[in-house]
C-alpha cells in the first residue's frame, strides 16, 4: 500500500515523470512520461505515455514485467521511484486525458517561474499527450531527493 | 509534426542541448534484471562517440552500472521540442583531470542556480561510449490548455 504523504505527493504535487523498462539482455529503456494516476486500490499507478516515447516498452514489459516510475516535483526535487511490475496495458480514454490536461497545466504553473521568458506554448508542449496507458503494482518505493538519505527504501521499509 | 533520426555519433546539433542545464532522465538496469530511472544533473560532451555524466551519489544508478554497463539517456530541448535518446556503454569513471575539472564547474553553477548549494558535489565523471543517439521531435502534440 502507498503511504497517504507519497500518495497525496503523487496525486497533489508531482509535475514530471519518467519510466524504465528492460529487455531480456537487461538493456534499459527509459521513457517520458505525460501523466499518472493512483490506483483505486492504493497499490498499482497508471502511467501515460506518448507512442512517440514508448519504443521497446511493452515489448520489455511482455517479456519480463519489469518497471520503473520516478515522479518528481521540480524544483524543489522532491522525488520517489516506485518500483513494481506489470498488470495491463490499454488505450488512452476521456477521462486519462482529462487528468493529463490539468497535470499538464500544473506543470507550467511550476516552471513559469523558472523560465518567465518562455512562450506557454512551448512549456504547455512539454507535457506531449499521450496515446497508451501502462499500470503496474507497487511493490517498492524508494525516496530519490538528492541528498544524504537518497536511495532509501521507504517501502517495504528497509531492514535496520 | 513529429520526426525521429537516428545517428550512429553524436552531431553538433546536440552540443547545445547537453549545455542547456535541464536534468536529463537515465534508466540503467540491475544484474538481476530490475530497471532503476533517475535524474541527472548534467552529461558532459566529451568527443563523438563519448559523453560523461556527472556522478554525484554513491546511488543505485553507480550500483548498477559496475554490474551493468548498459544505460539510456534521454536530455531534453523544450525549447525546440526535441528529445535526443542516447543509448550508452560505461566505459571508465574519471576522479580528477579536465574533463572531471570541467564536469565540477558546471555543477557548482547548477547547484548555485537550483538551491542545490552543498548537495549537488562531483565524485566522479563516468565515460560512457554512445552505442547510438535518436532525435525525436515531438513539436504539435500538446492539448489545447485544460
Amino acid at each position: 500500500m502507498i503511504p497517504g504523504k507519497i500518495a497525496r505527493f503523487v496525486q497533489e504535487r508531482a509535475n514530471v515523470a519518467g519510466m524504465a523498462s528492460r529487455d531480456a539482455d537487461l538493456v534499459p529503456h527509459q521513457h517520458r512520461v505525460s501523466g499518472w494516476r493512483l490506483g483505486k486500490d492504493g497499490k498499482t499507478i497508471t502511467a501515460y505515455l506518448p507512442a512517440l516515447f514508448a519504443e521497446h516498452l511493452l515489448e520489455d514489459l511482455e517479456s519480463n514485467g519489469q518497471v520503473a516510475l520516478s515522479l518528481e516535483e521540480y524544483p524543489a526535487h522532491e522525488t520517489y521511484q516506485f518500483k513494481g511490475v506489470f498488470v495491463r496495458q490499454r488505450a488512452i480514454e476521456a477521462e486519462d486525458r482529462a487528468l493529463v490536461a490539468a497535470q499538464r497545466e500544473r506543470f507550467v504553473h511550476d516552471m513559469l517561474p523558472l523560465y518567465p521568458e518562455a512562450p506557454v506554448d512551448l512549456i504547455r508542449g512539454f507535457i506531449v499527450e499521450p496515446d497508451l496507458a501502462v499500470e503496474f503494482e507497487v511493490q517498492e518505493i524508494y525516496l530519490q531527493t538528492p541528498g544524504p538519505g537518497a536511495g532509501a527504501r521507504l517501502v517495504p521499509p528497509a531492514e535496520k | 509534426m513529429e520526426q525521429s533520426t537516428t545517428f550512429d555519433r553524436l552531431p553538433d546539433a546536440i552540443r547545445p542541448v547537453l549545455d542547456n542545464g535541464i536534468p536529463a532522465g537515465m534508466a540503467t538496469c540491475s544484474a538481476a534484471g530490475v530497471p532503476n530511472m533517475t535524474v541527472v544533473s548534467q552529461v558532459y560532451y566529451v568527443d563523438t562517440q563519448h559523453v560523461a555524466v556527472s556522478f554525484q551519489f554513491f546511488n543505485k544508478t553507480v550500483r548498477n552500472i559496475r554490474e551493468n554497463p548498459r544505460a539510456e539517456v534521454a536530455v531534453h530541448d523544450p525549447f525546440g521540442q526535441v528529445d535526443w535518446i542516447l543509448e550508452l556503454q560505461f566505459v571508465r569513471s574519471e576522479k580528477e583531470g579536465p574533463i572531471f575539472e570541467a564536469m565540477d564547474i558546471q555543477i557548482e553553477a547548477i547547484a548555485s542556480a537550483t538551491g542545490m548549494s552543498g548537495i549537488f558535489k562531483l565524485m566522479a565523471a563516468d565515460i560512457y561510449r554512445v552505442r547510438s543517439c535518436r532525435r525525436i521531435e515531438y513539436g504539435g502534440r500538446a492539448a489545447e490548455p485544460a
